[in-house]
């Protein structure tokens, strides 16, 4: 995965959806950190999951106040 | 430094008085502080005041509380009333200062302890050397060449350096333990919503765990214990009932079942960290090893859950400000912010996985060692570091060990070699174990940790510098 990734082409495609403007001069650094990222999604994405593995993060609807 | 026990019991039993403590303790922080650069903000008045009601209460027979007149400081992302919170960051130095002081300090201020001031850390928690490009690295005062280790740089280095005898630090993906390894104290990170972290600078709200250090394990029951309670201003903290350790110390470890964590944790790093592993099995009997399953991929899943986290959080001054941000945190937020949401969500998806797969480890086993950080600390300013005949990043690296355990929040207690010289670390410089526990036993990571203090082969090394 991370050898098909350009992580420049990207960045420069995903930044506007955000409205991040982004300084050439930052590049080199944004670009290695997406290209560690994908390294490490791709570690993530080898371990099948489930569709009962759900996210961790549970919402929660209301407590009951500690007492 | 006298431990915070000894100086809690002194002061109650009127042969100190709190003030005097306090204004041995700002004394020795305006001589020493520049010498590692772990305050950034000394609440001297704050101080006085706290000190002045302890010493008030005693006078007029009142309890002052147990940490009566011992003095603390904090990471720089508490907030403390009246002080502007930081979080290491210069975009935060113009904000208004903090109206109230966050839960835990709260809890320490009613158990009679007297805070000092506020902490060097990483920008905004993102890191694990506290090289703070806008404050100044924070030096290690076991070899003032070093880092602290981050990002509760500053409150290790206060406590390793005896400026103060507790603080209290962070911890997302290894903020308490890696700094608490490099500078040789003792470090907890509790229970992910055990002690709530409402009034702190949050960095990854999915992974992020508030926690004390201190020199000896009764210093660190002491804070624990005051610490905890029920905060509705916390959405990750469970309610449940307090449960103090303090009392526990004594109790023998006879029965508990031990293991050494392999694979991922056996390899990856130098060998005084395996070494101080060793020594600690050795101590409690442990011959049992066992693997934590795709511990690896859990280390990957938290390091995307927080770039993404991180990256939203400071979403409006990425896209105003970006220059304002220290370099070695501005690029990974700003690549954080455009992380695809299926690699996010997957590494979600893949923690809830592990954690499920690891907790079946705790029916056979109650405590896991593991190795806190991979190697001693390194030099500030360096950048790569040898690890298998292969160069790697030596900042990202030094986690490789506690990410994969607070990925799914499992209590943790950071213990120091006592000796580090004997077993062989570089320079005999610090290094400390991961106790991992089932969560919220907490209580048998205490045990367990007095147990190794007890035989000489846990305890916080003197600096020498």
């Amino acid at each position: 995965m991370s050898t098909e990734f350009d992580a420049e082409a990207y960045a420069k495609a995903t930044a506007p959806a955000l409205g991040l403007p982004l300084d050439p001069r930052h590049m080199p650094g944004i670009v290695a950190n997406l290209q560690l990222a994908a390294r490490m999604a791709a570690l993530v994405e080898a371990l099948p999951l489930s569709p009962a593995d759900e996210a961790a993060p549970v919402f929660v609807a209301g407590r009951e106040p500690p007492k | 430094m006298i431990s915070a026990a000894k100086t809690a019991a002194a002061i109650r039993a009127g042969k100190f008085r709190a003030a005097e403590v306090t204004e041995r303790a700002l004394a020795g922080i305006a001589a020493r502080n520049a010498t590692t650069n772990a305050f950034t903000e000394v609440t001297t008045a704050r101080a006085r005041t706290e000190a002045a009601a302890v010493d008030a209460a005693i006078a007029a027979g009142r309890d002052p509380g147990p940490l009566a007149g011992v003095p603390y400081a904090v990471k720089n992302l508490f907030d403390l009333e009246g002080v502007t919170t930081l979080a290491g960051a210069a975009i935060e130095k113009d904000r208004p200062a903090a109206a109230r002081d966050a839960f835990l300090v709260r809890q320490l201020r009613a158990a009679g302890g007297v805070c000092l001031g506020a902490l060097n850390m990483d920008e905004y928690a993102y890191g694990f050397t506290t090289e703070n490009h806008h404050y100044g690295p924070c030096r290690n005062p076991h070899d003032l060449t070093r880092v602290a280790g981050g990002s509760s740089g500053g409150s290790a280095v206060a406590v390793a350096a005896g400026l103060v005898p507790l603080t209290l630090g962070s911890d997302t993906n290894g903020s308490i333990r890696v700094p608490s390894s490099l500078c040789g104290i003792f470090g907890l990170k509790p229970t992910y919503g055990r002690l709530s972290r409402a009034g702190s600078y949050p960095f990854v709200g999915s992974l992020d765990h508030l926690g004390p250090f201190a020199r000896d394990v009764a210093d660190l029951a002491l804070a624990y214990d005051a610490m905890q309670g029920a905060d509705p201003e916390d959405p990750a903290q469970q309610w449940r009932p307090v449960d103090p350790v303090a009392s526990l110390l004594d109790q023998d470890v006879q029965g508990l079942r031990f293991a050494v964590a392999g694979g991922h944790f056996a390899r990856n790093g130098h060998p005084e960290a395996f070494a101080a592993v060793a020594t600690v099995a050795r101590a409690l009997g442990a011959t049992r090893r066992v693997e934590l399953p795709e511990a690896a991929r859990a280390r990957a899943a938290a390091f995307l859950i927080s770039m993404a986290e991180g990256a939203n959080l400071h979403m409006p001054d990425l896209r105003s400000r970006a220059e304002s941000f220290d370099p070695a945190t501005r690029d990974r937020f700003l690549a954080g912010a455009m992380l695809p949401a299926h690699w996010v969500i997957q590494a979600q998806r893949l923690r809830a996985a592990y954690r499920d797969a690891v907790l079946k480890l705790f029916a056979e086993v109650d405590v896991i060692l593991a190795p806190a950080t991979p190697y001693v600390a390194p030099h500030i300013g360096q950048d790569m570091i040898e690890v298998d005949g292969a160069m790697l990043p030596v900042r990202p690296n030094l986690g490789i060990y506690t990410q994969p355990i607070s990925c799914i929040g499992l209590p943790v207690l950071a213990v120091p070699i006592a000796d580090p010289v004997a077993i062989g670390t570089p320079g005999g410089l610090p290094i400390g174990v991961q106790l991992i526990a089932a969560p919220w036993r907490e209580d048998i990571l205490f045990r367990v940790a007095a147990a190794l203090e007890r035989a000489g082969v846990c305890a916080s090394p003197q600096p020498r510098s």
